[in-house]
């Protein structure tokens, strides 16, 4: 069932119709101009009052369950905790309070970080060039072997030649 | 409170008692810690039980709820107010408590009987000679039975935001502290829990008028 059809209050402010409900409105410090407006509206609306009724009855209907006692011995129990606690190993509390501690807000700055990392490494690929360099030092290695191969087969054809011209 | 003037500067933010308490505990006071105990003790394991629906879960969640609290004297900082931090640290305990045994309760506990063991007693309200008669009682815990159900079958946060309104009376912001998220987003999970619970309660109304 949708109690507020019409009612510009619907759309806009929701909470105000709650306050109203709750005889807590006056709490909001809204100027004595406003206020009247608003009761004179609430007062008049078929939504607003029709609001209004829906939701005391959902909060009598709450007031109905009222949690019983709480258990004699929980203060006891919980000190005994407490002392436990206190008789862990230094590196047991460690891992508690590190268990117990919310990461949550480290989240924004983990992603803050890595994007600063990526746009940094984008930026600047100089980290990149090592595998350029490797190629360059593999081309000079491969150049260097040529070169002796080279002078291998000169050397070789010198020393035939030689050999020739003594017999 | 937090929101509070210092009467010298005119500027400077005060913190609330209970975070001037918890900072006597930061500095070794156990008595401290005893007087914050007594006076949130109640509201937090009822709010708890009303979140979990079972009393010895909602005590044991609370006895860890209280222990983090000491445990985290040494390092508490009055950013908050005192109770905005303590019922965040029982909803996330309360909320993880749902959420990981989901699967394996499902919906178990809305079948359970209508009276648990923390249930209040019949209030003597309702009966007009301070003794119910079975019959009252059996009304009584009927209505109560729909009353757990209506509640258990909203949403976790939702419900969260309902018990804290209604049962602790937060105001929005606080109640936007607690969970994590803005004002808006409170008045909205608030104005569609209870739109759901008039629905699933108008009946009760419809019942007391024809009886």
């Amino acid at each position: 069932m949708n109690w507020i059809n019409n009612c510009p209050l619907k759309t806009e402010q929701t909470d105000l119709l709650l306050d109203d409900a709750a005889g807590t409105l006056a709490r909001r410090g809204l100027d004595a101009a406003t206020m009247a407006a608003l009761r004179d509206h609430m007062e008049t609306c078929p939504d607003c009052l029709a609001f209004r009724a829906g939701q005391k009855m959902v909060w009598a209907a709450l007031d109905l369950w009222e949690p019983g006692p709480v258990s004699q011995d929980f203060n006891r129990r919980l000190w005994q905790r407490i002392e436990a606690a206190a008789a862990e190993p230094w590196y047991a509390r460690l891992a508690d309070s590190l268990r117990m501690t919310s990461w949550k807000p480290l989240i924004p700055l983990a992603a803050a970080i890595m994007v600063i990392a990526g746009g940094f490494l984008l930026d600047h690929p100089a980290a990149n060039k090592t595998p350029d360099v490797t190629i360059i030092e593999a081309d000079q290695v491969e150049q260097t072997l040529d070169d002796i191969q080279l002078l291998r087969q000169l050397d070789a054809t010198t020393t035939q030649g030689s050999t020739q011209t003594k017999m | 409170m937090l929101q509070g003037v210092n009467s010298i500067t005119g500027t400077a933010p005060t913190i609330d008692l209970d975070a001037q308490l918890m900072l006597r505990v930061k500095d070794g006071d156990e008595h401290s810690f005893t007087v914050l105990l007594e006076k949130h003790r109640n509201p937090v394991i009822h709010f708890v039980f009303r979140m979990v629906q079972d009393r010895a879960v909602a005590e044991e969640i609370s006895q860890e709820v209280f222990l983090r609290v000491y445990k985290s004297r040494e390092t508490y900082e009055p950013t908050a107010r005192f109770t905005t931090w303590l019922f965040r640290i029982a909803t996330h305990l309360a909320l993880n408590w749902l959420r990981d045994g989901k699967k394996e309760r499902g919906h178990q506990r809305l079948d359970a009987p209508a009276k648990s063991e923390m249930d209040g007693e019949l209030p003597t309200r309702e009966v007009s000679d301070r003794r119910p008669s079975v019959e009252q009682r059996m009304v009584y815990e009927t209505r109560l039975q729909e009353v757990r159900t209506a509640i258990a079958l909203l949403p976790e946060k939702q419900r969260a935001a309902v018990l804290m309104h209604k049962y602790e009376e937060m105001e929005y912001s606080q109640i936007a502290s607690v969970l994590e998220c803005s004002e808006s987003a409170v008045k909205s999970l608030l104005f569609r829990a209870y739109e759901t619970l008039r629905s699933r309660l108008a009946h009760m109304v419809t019942g007391e008028a024809h009886s």
